[in-house]
């Protein structure tokens, strides 16, 4: 008893990942008062939908195959892999890169006389002709606060 | 993990039929895992109109990309992989919606559609798995609760190692025991 107490608040007071594992595969997986302080696999059952209990979704395959653009499905373009750390330090330089050279050219131009702010306003170049969702007309909410050079488009699926 | 949850198809023959462009097996293969795709999205999401359309997006990934699955893992957690990245980004999706909408103070009329609080959802999860556990939590004690699946299985969907799937599930079941032990309305539906 006293052990899983000392347990529970190094538990509590370490949070690290391998110190913690290390906990609960030493002790707490094997201890019976732990154990019952845990959620059992019946319990944890009831609270979630089951594959059994779930419907299949609406029109699922048209859905696949409406959005996939053909009706036989054909495997293309590699799977992009999750960045590793290298490449995110690159991404990040990279970024930052971009970010400061677009920053400094900004600064220079707007230090000149001839600079005419008026004449990049992102909302004067704004224009939408059409917005599809999902492969159908959708509805569309243009918002553009006042006094803002922000325009915001909002786009529904239509039921 | 639990073969008996398996379901009764011939997963190489789909799999080999839907690398061969044929329809017939890629319909057989969202007929087959689309209940399964769909309640583990529900159980991540949180919501049925959200897990719906993981549910579309998860399979035309798995159509599109099918020729990078490497028969030696287990297609259901290849699978259930995409599923839950396809979640999180919902999840991630709606949560920057909803910044957005609070900074931009759309008609609540409108905003509301977005949030979907009115979703047509029969059996809403317990709100305390929603806001009590974070997605990684839900996703490795719901496939540990569902699918049978070990910490090792769970580590292959989430990405990450045995050890830190293992203590993801144990901080859930923790956590769930306690609400369950403490107070019982906060694991009511809805």
């Amino acid at each position: 008893m006293a052990f899983c107490r000392m347990v529970d608040i190094i538990y509590a007071a370490l949070p690290l990942r391998p110190l913690r594992a290390f906990l609960i595969r030493s002790h707490m997986e094997s201890c019976p008062r732990c154990q019952s302080r845990l959620l059992s696999r019946a319990e944890a059952g009831k609270l979630f939908v089951s594959s059994d209990d779930v419907g299949m979704p609406a029109n699922l395959w048209g859905r696949v195959t409406t959005q996939a653009g053909r009706g036989t499905p054909i495997p293309e373009a590699p799977l992009v892999q999750p960045a590793g750390a290298g490449w995110r330090w690159a991404a990040a330089v990279s970024t930052a890169a971009v970010v400061a050279v677009t920053g400094f050219w900004l600064l220079r131009e707007i230090d000149r006389q001839s600079f005419d702010p008026g004449s990049i306003r992102a909302a004067n170049r704004f224009q939408l002709d059409y917005v599809n969702v999902g492969g159908a007309p959708a509805q569309t909410f243009v918002y553009q606060p006042q006094g803002t050079d922000t325009v915001f488009v909002w786009a529904i699926k239509n039921p | 993990m639990d073969e008996q949850k398996r379901p009764a198809v011939d997963e190489k023959e789909i799999i080999e039929g839907c690398l061969r462009g044929n329809p017939v097996s890629s319909r057989a293969m969202v007929d087959a895992y689309g209940k399964l795709v769909m309640a583990v999205a529900l159980n991540v999401v949180g919501n049925r109109e959200d897990a719906e359309d993981v549910c579309q997006e998860t399979f035309i990934q798995v159509f599109r990309h099918l020729d990078r699955y490497d028969p030696v893992r287990n297609f259901r957690t290849w699978l259930l992989t995409i599923v839950y990245r396809r979640s999180l980004d919902m999840i991630k999706k709606k949560r920057r919606f909803s910044e957005f909408t609070a900074r931009a103070r759309f008609e609540p009329a409108v905003a509301e559609r977005g949030g979907n609080p009115h979703s047509a959802d029969p059996e809403p999860l317990p709100s305390a798995l929603l806001t009590k556990l974070s997605p990684r939590e839900r996703t490795a004690l719901c496939l540990w609760a569902n699918e049978g699946y070990t910490a090792r299985d769970i580590s292959e969907v989430l990405d990450c190692s045995a050890s830190t799937a293992r203590v993801y599930l144990f901080n859930a079941r923790r956590k769930i025991k306690a609400l369950l032990e403490n107070d019982h309305g906060l694991l009511q539906n809805g």
